[in-house]
């Protein structure tokens, strides 16, 4: 390869055909004579295509490809940035035969106790569907799931998003209830083909329908922004609620299914001269510990989308002739 | 052409960087690290195009971060073409003064994507938004004699490559 300036430290010499610029050996100084457009120019481009993006992506949703299709391009960054979780995970599976046995036993235990409790869920579970088929309820205890493994978690500690390896290929739509194994965790804000983003319960900017579960108070839960926290503001200052209730998903509003945990109260507030409460809880989800989420399909949105309605809805017509068992139920809309 | 090689790299290797994993402790203080890359060239190699790879990588960290798209772009071109200007004046300090000249640069990002953060009524913990000033301008020195470090030695191997 020719070299096209002057060694550093080399001699100069003539050179007619060699633009004249170039002789300053040291490639750092500006060139005497640039050419093309200068730094101003440059500068009011590159920033006017900025602004332009910004207000097009805050009044429309037109740049939804270019976003998804940068997305695209960007997963396998993604993918190296998680390597060295993936190699701490992997070198985590080289254990001892003790700390196997002694997980495996534990893991029994759970089981166990697990099986006995899911003993009593089946029959009560069937007493709940006939329960709800007398009240013409047609929410059901089943939902579908999809396991998705949590690709990033987003660094800012002002914004509280995880990506998920699971796209539109898989059927993610915007708006869907994100769990793990012990609560509610958030929902998926962005789709891209095969990937997705999902905003957690405890960003400031989300805020999820709750219910006491020991009085059924209905109320929201708002990120606190910290991390951590979730925050239900103005309750009424004699709400019964206590140190450790547990919040449940209530299902207003459809986006989340109803009866998961959310949280539990840790701090009740009562700021001087004001007559709301406020009540602190720490999410149930281990929000950052898990590699892994469930994608839940809420029977609504599959309704929405043109999925074929579930079996039970012909019951729904027949306790219309006693119009006294229609308990009137926020969550159940009455059909015509 | 191993030069462009080298920006590219850099490039891919500052959004990893943000992306990466850390302890809860040390996020908060995690340098911004396309800033750190686009401050480099366009203080150390003005013939690069630092404008376009500071839009390129901007929108890059908007898409990665979900944030409103051109937000991360417009910081970095502004801070991009501040250091092109001021170039004169903050390569004559030693490179631990113009950590510290350097400074009130990354604070005007930071107020940047703020700013268009509370435009866009995206709610923010305020103290925690100034700590990558922190840590920016404590990796600065460190990461631009690196960088150095490596320019001036390939330099080196070029030039001895073609004395005979």
């Amino acid at each position: 390869m020719l070299p096209r300036r002057p060694a550093h430290g080399g001699h100069l010499r003539f050179d007619p055909f060699r633009p004249l610029n170039t002789t300053l050996s040291d490639p750092s100084h500006k060139p005497l004579f640039p050419r093309g457009p200068g730094l101003g120019l440059k500068f009011a481009f590159f920033a006017l295509l900025s602004l332009g993006l910004l207000i097009a992506d805050g009044r429309s949703s037109g740049m939804t490809p270019l976003r998804q299709w940068t997305a695209w391009t960007l997963t396998p960054v993604l993918w190296l940035a998680g390597l060295p979780q993936m190699v701490a995970s992997g070198v985590q599976h080289l254990r001892s035969r003790e700390s196997l046995l002694a997980e495996n036993r534990e893991l029994r235990n759970t089981q166990l106790a697990q099986e006995a409790k899911l003993l009593r869920l089946a029959s009560l579970e069937a007493e709940n569907q006939r329960i709800r088929e007398l009240l013409a309820s047609s929410s059901a205890l089943s939902d579908r799931v999809l396991i998705a493994e949590i690709l990033s978690t987003s660094q800012d500690p002002y914004r509280h998003q995880i990506v998920l390896n699971k796209g539109a290929r898989d059927g993610v739509y915007r708006g869907q209830a994100l769990v793990d194994a012990s609560g509610v965790m958030g929902q998926v804000v962005q789709v891209n083909p095969t990937t997705c983003i999902a905003l957690l319960i405890t960003d400031p900017d989300h805020g999820i329908p709750v219910e006491i579960n020991r009085t059924g108070l209905q109320t929201i839960a708002l990120g606190r922004g910290d991390g951590q926290g979730l925050s239900l503001p103005y309750l009424p200052g004699n709400a019964d609620v206590k140190v450790g209730d547990l919040l449940v998903s209530s299902g207003l509003g459809g986006r989340f299914p109803a009866g998961y945990p959310v949280g539990e109260v840790y701090e009740l507030r009562h700021p001087g001269g004001e007559s709301f409460m406020e009540a602190i809880a720490y999410p149930r989800a281990k929000l950052h510990q898990g590699r892994q989420a469930l994608l839940v399909w809420s029977e609504r949105a599959a309704q929405a989308t043109g999925d074929p309605p579930p079996p039970e809805v012909p019951i729904d017509l027949r306790p219309k002739k006693a119009p006294a068992t229609s308990v009137t139920k926020p969550k159940t809309p009455t059909k015509p | 052409m191993s030069r462009v090689f080298a920006f590219l790299f850099s490039l891919i290797l500052a959004l990893m960087l943000q992306v990466v994993e850390l302890p809860d402790a040390v996020a908060a203080v995690r340098p911004v690290w396309p800033l750190l890359v686009v401050g480099y060239w366009a203080l150390y190699a003005p013939q690069m195009p630092s404008l376009l790879a500071a839009w390129l990588l901007g929108l890059c960290c908007d898409v990665l971060f979900n944030a409103t798209l051109g937000q991360h772009a417009l910081a970095l071109v502004i801070v991009a073409a501040i250091l092109g200007r001021l170039r004169g004046f903050y390569v004559v300090f030693p490179l631990w003064q113009s950590a510290l000249a350097l400074a009130p640069v990354w604070a005007l990002y930071t107020f940047l994507v703020f700013w268009i953060d509370g435009i866009a009524h995206h709610a923010a913990e305020p103290a925690l938004r100034w700590l990558p000033v922190l840590g920016t301008t404590l990796v600065w020195p460190v990461f631009a004699a690196v960088f150095n470090g490596l320019r001036a030695q390939h330099k080196r191997d070029l030039s001895r490559l073609r004395l005979p």
